[in-house]
């Protein structure tokens, strides 16, 4: 983003974004009375319901002891659930109709302001003009009556984030267009200012003509690509994330049904009386059941969060759309971007697909853990030649793919295989046959290789090429990840190096991005400070704003 | 708000030929040490806190009130012994490390040197800086000393940290980034 945050100049960004904004929302207007406080639609009792009782089953732990003590109780008089399911369900239904008459929001001058609460009252007030990302959020109970959330970010503390739980589609995408206009508008303002103000009313149409609709997709995901994700992308974690306050009861499921089946588990995993090739077997077996499974659900998982995936451009702006059940619509500016990451697998670099991220500022991560996969643009197992024309369109002049890597020093081998792992090895094995189970060592030595192997394919994955703009990191083990920055994103860079790196004359390089940090190790010296100077020098001397 | 017209400015500086030779570089930092009192203030701390632990695992398995077995009396003097070890390791080891922290301020940047074995250089360019702040404990204040912490987007892995300064130079450094002209532009 372009506009200054010079405390002077705030107060006139401000000004001159209600000037537009003013007759934005007169427009918007129309069709609600958005200037004065008003509530949502009463639908948003839907969305505070699922998430009060989502809330009580991930705290469910800190009931575990009382559920527990009761449970006898409960078993000793079977009707009391009914007194209690009533006053659960009062309590949640009268929980949920306060949350939605607290929450209410109006939109003035170019400020959207929020009151949410029922006990501890929160209050937020955000200029257009802060706004940095307007993400859509559409839960499956939404879609048959055409709500939608607007979730508003800013760059700065999570506090000021946003949420307006309950709007339509419509009054919502116009909403957006006019958050995300007051930038354009202001940018344009500027320019006209430093030009001429007699063209102002010329560039109010210029970003009337921005704003209109000219998307471009520029991607689509079929459900065969989405199913190809799910087998080479672990996506089980999205599941175990919503499942996790059921976790228990699933595992007593899981061991009831293999009882109703006649098959007892318990049993048949006790393997003191069994020859060897047995237990192989059933591990074996057991393994294979699980991968099934695990790629089962990790194909739904895939589906889920990206069922129906487009890919498009509006101007500057990328915009990710996907879901099955929650329609997520994520958008980017160019100017966001921090990183692009070219991701395969073994399992990709086989079928040739590829995950491609952009990968926004993740600062302020940490506070919605769940969601964070939604603040990148990922784009799922594309192919090599799509991947490369969605690269080229964000980063027109980048070399990715044809760049010559340079490889790091071979005393990363040595360093991680010799003076690690070897010595860990001897220990155990010493230790191991000292006390007469050398039976042991059917372990120790086909892990000690296949590290041995690992670290290997680390040392010949890693790499790093420069050109005049872009840095690109190379790395991966089994599989192989891109990594492509423009110079003057840097944040912060670090020169790492130990005693024994020293008497090489290698050193290690770490880039901090506002997308994280990129770690060079074991390359020579010069070059770790060759690199450093540039990037800090790039930074420095061309003053282009990272965001 | 200056829009200056970027390619321009590219043009200008993502030239290659001007090789990295030429350019300044991080061997060249003028090194300043950080307070000696640092060392010597942090130096009693850890012996302070491994003697209050010491003593405080050694009075329960020696006290008169209540009967301990002799396997928990073991425990207590194992993890006495741990506690003593690791308390002397680190006493020694921040000692050392200590007098071997320095800063390096430049026109354009500011960074740090710590490290014994693992010799750490953090460069910060003050463009990225997003705000400062002047951090001080008790003992710091004590004896005039103050941390300085600078934050970047890099996120709060990636804080910026610089340890036992005198206020005033702390002080001095902070008025010096906020009054960067950069960061007014591009904060």
């Amino acid at each position: 983003m372009d506009n200054s945050n010079n405390t002077d100049y705030d107060d006139q960004d401000i000004s001159l974004a209600s000037k537009h904004t003013e007759s934005d929302t007169e427009h918007l207007s129309n069709e609600q009375d958005v200037n004065k406080w008003q509530r949502i639609s009463p639908i948003a009792m839907a969305y505070f319901t699922i998430r009060f009782i989502y809330a009580i089953f991930s705290n469910i732990i800190y009931m575990a002891p009382a559920i527990v003590l009761g449970y006898k109780q409960i078993l000793d008089n079977p009707h009391i659930w009914l007194p209690i399911a009533l006053v659960a369900i009062t309590l949640i239904a009268f929980g949920t109709f306060l949350s939605f008459y607290f929450f209410q929001y109006r939109l003035t001058d170019g400020h959207i302001e929020i009151r949410s609460g029922v006990f501890a009252k929160k209050y937020v007030n955000l200029p257009f003009t802060r706004i940095q990302n307007v993400k859509l959020e559409q839960p499956i109970y939404y879609r048959p009556f055409d709500y939608t959330c607007l979730q508003l970010d800013t760059a700065g503390s999570a506090k000021q984030e946003a949420k307006i739980v309950a709007l339509k589609v419509n009054f919502a995408e116009q909403l957006k267009k006019e958050i995300l206009a007051s930038h354009k508008a202001i940018e344009i303002d500027e320019l006209a200012g430093e030009i001429d103000s007699k063209t102002n009313d010329n560039t109010e149409q210029n970003s009337e003509e921005l704003n209109t609709e000219n998307e471009v997709v520029l991607n689509r995901r079929s459900l065969k690509d989405l199913i190809i994700h799910g087998l080479t992308n672990n996506r089980i974690w999205i599941f175990i994330g919503g499942l996790a306050p059921f976790f228990e009861q699933i595992g007593r499921g899981i061991v009831d049904f293999f009882n109703a089946l006649g098959i007892d588990i318990e049993k048949l995993l006790t393997i003191a009386d069994k020859p060897w090739w047995q237990i192989g077997l059933y591990a074996l077996t057991l393994t294979f059941l699980v991968m099934l499974v695990i790629s089962l659900i990790s194909v739904a998982g895939s589906i889920i969060s990206f069922y129906n995936y487009t890919l498009s451009k509006s101007s500057d702006r990328y915009i990710r759309r996907s879901g099955l059940l929650t329609k997520h619509e994520v958008t980017m500016r160019l100017s966001r971007l921090q990183m692009v990451v070219r991701q395969q697998d073994w399992l990709d670099l086989l079928l040739k697909r590829i995950n491609l991220k952009f990968e926004q500022s993740n600062a302020n991560l940490q506070n919605y853990q769940a969601g964070a996969h939604n603040n990148k643009i990922i784009v799922p197992s594309i192919k090599p030649a799509q991947c490369q024309t969605l690269i080229d369109d964000v980063y027109p002049s980048n070399k990715m793919m044809s760049i010559t890597y340079q490889g790091i020093s071979k005393h990363f081998l040595v360093r991680n295989i010799a003076y690690i792992l070897l010595p860990i090895v001897l220990a155990l094995t010493t230790l191991v046959i000292l006390m007469d189970k050398a039976v042991a060592l059917y372990v120790i030595i086909p892990v000690f290789s296949l590290l041995t192997v690992m670290v290997f394919f680390r040392w010949l994955r890693w790499g790093l090429a420069t050109d005049e703009n872009y840095l690109y990191i190379r790395k991966g083990m089994f599989g192989v990840d891109y990594h492509c920055f423009p110079r003057y994103k840097v944040q912060q860079t670090a020169f790492k190096q130990s005693w024994f790196l020293r008497k090489r004359q290698l050193a290690s390089v770490q880039f901090v991005l506002a997308a994280g940090g990129q770690n060079i190790p074991f390359i020579p010296q010069q070059l770790a400070y060759q690199l450093i100077d540039h990037a800090l020098f790039e930074v420095e001397s061309s003053q282009k704003p990272w965001m | 708000m200056t829009i200056l017209p970027l390619t321009q400015t590219s043009l200008d500086f993502s030239n290659e030929a001007i090789t990295t030779k030429s350019l300044p570089s991080l061997l060249e930092l003028k090194q300043q040490a950080i307070s000696p009192s640092y060392a010597v203030a942090n130096f009693y701390v850890n012996l302070v806190i491994t003697l209050i632990l010491l003593l405080v695992t050694l009075s329960v398995s020696f006290q008169p009130f209540y009967d301990l077995d002799n396997t928990a009396k073991n425990v207590f003097l194992y993890i006495a012994c741990a506690i003593a070890i690791i308390g002397f390791i680190k006493t020694v080891y921040d000692a050392k490390a200590d007098i071997r922290k320095f800063y390096a301020l430049r026109e354009q940047d500011i960074s740090y040197t710590s490290g014994l074995i693992f010799k750490n250089t953090v460069s910060q360019p003050i463009l990225r800086v997003q705000h400062v702040e002047l951090k001080r404990g008790p003992i710091d204040r004590k004896i005039g000393l103050a941390k300085l912490q600078v934050f970047s987007a890099g996120g709060a892995l990636h804080t910026f940290e610089i340890p036992g300064l005198l206020l005033e130079e702390a002080e001095s450094i902070r008025q010096f980034i906020l009054s960067h002209k950069d960061i007014n532009h591009h904060g």
